[in-house]
């Protein structure tokens, strides 16, 4: 087929702003940033099918809701990784800590059965690994944000 | 079709104006509840099909996070972009097609978590009345009023009539979020002129909510308690609103004619023991009356005015309140599954019409019910 | 066993280009589906129903076929949308298979389209995670620390290949090679949007680093497309056609969103390489086409891979091969045009991604290589089973469809 002319071209667009979404996750989640200020990782676990997630999650795959607090471990193991060097992307600029490429993990804290997403400080690209052990580097004072558990160190 | 594939469970959540859960745990609490009625594990279901739509959830993908609650982890899940009773028609496909056995249908919308009518404004062509700014679901509806109300002689008051009669069969139906026990039409007459003629009271009660529905086929669903079986359906698509007359649901007609010759109906008025319409605005259901062949062409406000449709008249039309209670877009011709399959079992409490053992719902999509499907349930 | 054998008589595409600014979504798809009736020799009043999806937050419209379908020959007949995000194509077919299989329909047009120049990609994308990236901020992160997780589209996929190339022992090599491959494949495809003949793995590996591992030569270019396809019964299509391609079995397996949890949740499916859904829906669809040994009956595979190392992990996941050999399989030149068992004949949707419609063009360049029409690009082998796969959702969502030139038993 020919090509016509170029036409008007009218854009499509969506002002979500005016949405107003509603969660149960924020209010289990609120619960494990309180535990944060003490250093505690709360996870929520499903008594049915025995599933532990971290961060909570207000239903299972089971069909069941989980309701059941448990308290894991600061460690765990990378599932899967990627790093960024001088990322450029759409005009975005991103640079690690100090220059050096900023190394994003999905670790799976001991005693959960569930990833989440952090930075893995100090190491190299070329040191991580999928099965690497990590520990949660803590902040002097965890102040109760998400925050408080964005950086993991190799054990 | 004759025993091929049966409706076995069902649940829905009460219609609220603003629920205190996501649409999440709301379909979750269905799916359960369905599978419980069911006497079925999550682990029995071979297919899930959502009903949803992006712009409404304000997500894309909406169907991806419905995939734990609605039981489909790890199963042969999708989804349809429309009214939840083609979700239904999807899953009966599924089914007919032998690959499926089980098959567990969900749809849900959240009023409250959507922008009103914006969703509305973006089914419109984006080119003119997208820009122009004039057509809304309401105003458009009440072109579509106008252009019937001519072409039939209906008048304002069978309109609000209508309204008063959906509102008042909600006054036995504990799940509604709107109702009137007292309602006529003067009431809906003095109520907010949106668009002339559309009051509103004439409008659906847009509010939040998902529904559940479980199919199965013939050789499972024989084992299930009082299955309800679909006997026939027909589903169309007419053209936009402002490419065809507004004054008749010319695809409704068309659905009706497919679903009624699979069902093997020759007098809908006479067969049909029960009708559950989805009127998203009340004079929609005057027009249904004439395109289901309730009655003939151009004479829905007289079939209204003869009582014919009341709870107690020859073939109830509404009697759970119909979309005039609550409206979830996208679970709504669900809602109108279930309530006809509820007639049916004889489980619709203080509403029960006796001797229901044919019915027939009703789902529609688009603006000014440019989309319909039309299913024929019976029971034993 | 299905009630009506399914068989697909005709095949359509527009023409692919990053922006179609000469016309709308409905002449778009217009084109895709005119092409579609002249493949076939049928004509709208032949057509018992449709079916139709897109993925509508690219465009910014809200069921676009409310407005649009009347160009395509579908008023006043039954129209059925589905859509599932990256699946949607293959979905729609899916939904033609079952339409017809079902008994309900004889003739089905299924059709899939994407105009992405219409809107904002990269948003659309993001409407993906924006509520729950809105929840997170409430709680306390960093826009900045979100925004670098997220990464706009390539986001979740470097996770993947940086898992898969751990786990497979895949290179950064196999990557450019698979990217030269697929271009190479589309430059010899009309409908193809990027084509690169000569390409090879040294010139994709020139091209700018976007985050480890992917390169910008690793990634798909954003589409405009359509593309429609004729389902019908298989004693039809035998009269349409001396050669129809048969549609054996579909099937797809959902699992829980990878990456990104509900709301800032933690998520089961940790591994976003494992695509044990694939697996599933692979195996159910072989187990349905009658297929025991997928190695040696499937001729030709078209996997969903917007980003290289996808062919090479979906090649393993739709079960061609053990877990950890396709990166030694593309060395061998088995997936070459003139391989044992070629791969992303028409380019992949590396190549050409008008994302509601690329899976489903997955399945259309099965059918076509099944039927013979694929002049150029035709593979040199004859195609008697050949393996559709599409991907979407937040790396969870999978379909297979499983293509044949003979019925199912």
């Amino acid at each position: 087929m020919e090509y016509k002319n170029e036409t008007v071209s009218i854009q499509g667009g969506w002002p979500l702003e005016h949405w107003q979404w509603k969660f149960e996750s924020l209010d289990l989640i609120r619960k494990t940033l309180e535990g944060l200020k003490e250093k505690k990782l709360l996870a929520l676990k499903c008594r049915n099918c025995g599933l532990v997630y971290f961060l909570p999650k207000p239903y299972c795959r089971c069909l069941s809701i989980p309701d059941q607090w448990v308290e894991i471990k600061d460690t765990g193991t990378i599932t899967t990784y990627t790093f960024t060097g001088a990322w450029a992307y759409e005009g975005i600029q991103e640079e690690g800590p100090s220059g050096t490429p900023m190394i994003i993990a999905g670790v799976v804290y001991d005693g959960s059965d569930t990833m989440t997403v952090c930075t893995l400080d100090e190491a190299k690209p070329e040191e991580v690994s999928v099965g690497m052990r990590v520990q949660l580097k803590w902040p002097d004072e965890p102040q109760g944000r998400l925050d408080d558990i964005a950086h993991c160190v190799p054990i | 079709m004759d025993k091929e594939v049966a409706i076995i469970a069902y649940a829905q959540t009460p219609y609220e104006a603003d629920a205190n859960a996501s649409r999440e745990m709301q379909v979750l609490q269905v799916a359960k509840a369905a599978l419980e009625a069911a006497g079925l594990k999550r682990d029995e279901l071979d297919t899930v099909i959502t009903a949803n739509n992006d712009y409404l959830d304000g997500r894309t993908i909406s169907n991806m996070r419905l995939v734990e609650p609605s039981g489909a982890w790890r199963k042969n899940e999708s989804k349809v972009e429309m009214d939840g009773a083609y979700a239904v028609l999807y899953a009966l496909m599924r089914i007919l097609s032998g690959d499926h056995g089980i098959a567990m249908v969900v749809g849900e919308s959240q009023a409250s978590v959507y922008a009103g009518y914006v969703p509305g404004t973006m089914m419109l062509d984006p080119t003119f009345d997208r820009q122009r700014g004039l057509l809304n679901e309401v105003s458009a509806a009440a072109l579509q009023a106008r252009a019937y109300m001519h072409a039939s002689g209906v008048t304002e008051e069978q309109i609000a009539g209508v309204a008063a009669k959906n509102l008042g069969n909600a006054a036995k139906n504990p799940l509604a979020l709107r109702s009137d026990a007292g309602a006529d039409a003067a009431k809906v007459l003095a109520s907010r002129m949106l668009y002339s003629p559309i009051r509103e009271l004439m409008t659906s009660a847009l509010c939040d909510g998902a529904c559940a529905i479980i199919l199965a086929s013939g050789k499972a669903a024989t084992k299930a308690e009082k299955p309800v079986w679909i006997k026939g359906v027909g589903f169309s698509h007419d053209s936009y609103l402002t490419e065809r007359s507004l004054s008749r649901l010319t695809s409704l007609k068309d659905a009706a004619s497919r679903c009624y010759s699979m069902a093997g109906i020759e007098n809908p008025a006479s067969q049909i023991d029960l009708a559950e319409v989805h009127e998203c605005f009340a004079h929609e259901e005057l027009m249904a009356y004439e395109a289901l062949g309730f009655c003939p062409e151009g004479e829905g406000g007289a079939f209204f005015d003869s009582g014919a449709t009341r709870i107690d008249g020859s073939l109830p039309v509404n009697a759970s309140g119909g979309a005039m209670c609550a409206n979830v877009v996208c679970a709504a011709g669900m809602a109108r599954i279930i309530e006809a399959s509820m007639q049916i079992r004889g489980e619709a409490g203080e509403r029960q019409v006796e001797g229901v053992k044919t019915a027939l719902a009703h789902g529609q999509t688009g603006i000014c019910a440019q989309e319909n499907i039309v299913f024929v349930l019976g029971g034993e | 066993m299905a009630k009506n054998e399914v068989a697909v008589v005709g095949v359509g595409l527009s023409k692919h280009v990053s922006k179609r600014r000469d016309v709308n979504i409905a002449e778009l798809v217009w084109e895709a589906v005119s092409a579609c009736y002249e493949d076939a020799g049928l004509k709208p009043k032949d057509i018992d129903a449709f079916v139709t999806g897109n993925m509508p937050a690219f465009e910014g419209v809200n069921l676009p076929e409310e407005w649009g379908a009347g160009h395509w020959g579908a008023y006043g007949k039954p129209l059925l949308r589905i859509t599932t995000g990256g699946t949607t194509g293959g979905s729609v077919a899916h939904g033609g298979y079952y339409a017809v299989a079902s008994g309900l329909c004889d003739t089905v047009m299924a059709v899939a389209f994407e105009k992405q120049s219409d809107g904002n990609s990269t948003a659309g994308l993001n409407t993906v995670a924006i509520a729950d990236a809105a929840a997170q901020f409430a709680l306390g992160v960093d826009p900045g620390f979100l925004a670098a997780f997220g990464g706009g589209a390539v986001g979740v996929a470097v996770y993947q290949a940086s898992s898969y190339m751990k786990s497979s022992g895949c290179t950064t090599h196999h990557l450019d090679k698979v990217a030269a491959l697929c271009r190479n494949n589309a430059a010899l495809n009309p409908y193809s949007h990027l084509k690169q003949p000569g390409l090879t793995p040294e010139d994709v590996a020139k091209t700018v680093l976007m985050q480890y591992p992917i390169r910008f030569g690793h990634v798909c270019p954003a589409t405009d497309g359509a593309c429609a396809m004729i389902f019908t019964t298989g004693e039809k299509a035998r009269k349409l056609t001396d050669k129809p391609a048969y549609v054996l079995s579909v099937a797809s397996c959902s699992d829980e969103a990878a990456m990104v949890g509900i709301a800032g949740s933690g998520t089961t499916n940790v591994d976003p390489c494992a695509q044990e859904s694939c697996k599933i829906a692979a195996a159910k669809a072989y187990e349905l086409a009658g297929i025991k040994d997928p190695r040696r009956e499937i001729d030709l595979a078209e996997p969903y891979a917007p980003f290289a190392h996808q062919l090479l992990m979906f090649y393993e996941r739709l079960l061609l091969c053990d877990e950890g050999e396709a990166p030694s399989v593309l060395d061998s030149g088995s997936m070459n045009l003139d391989g044992e068992l070629p791969v992303c004949p028409s380019g992949g949707v590396i190549s050409t991604n008008a994302i509601g419609a690329s899976a489903m063009e997955r399945v259309a360049e099965c059918a076509l290589q099944i039927m013979g029409k694929c002049g150029e690009r035709q593979v040199k082998k004859e195609v008697h089973k050949a393996v559709a796969h599409g991907w979407g959702g937040a790396v969870n969502l999978n379909v297979v469809a499983v293509l044949s030139d003979t019925p199912r038993r």
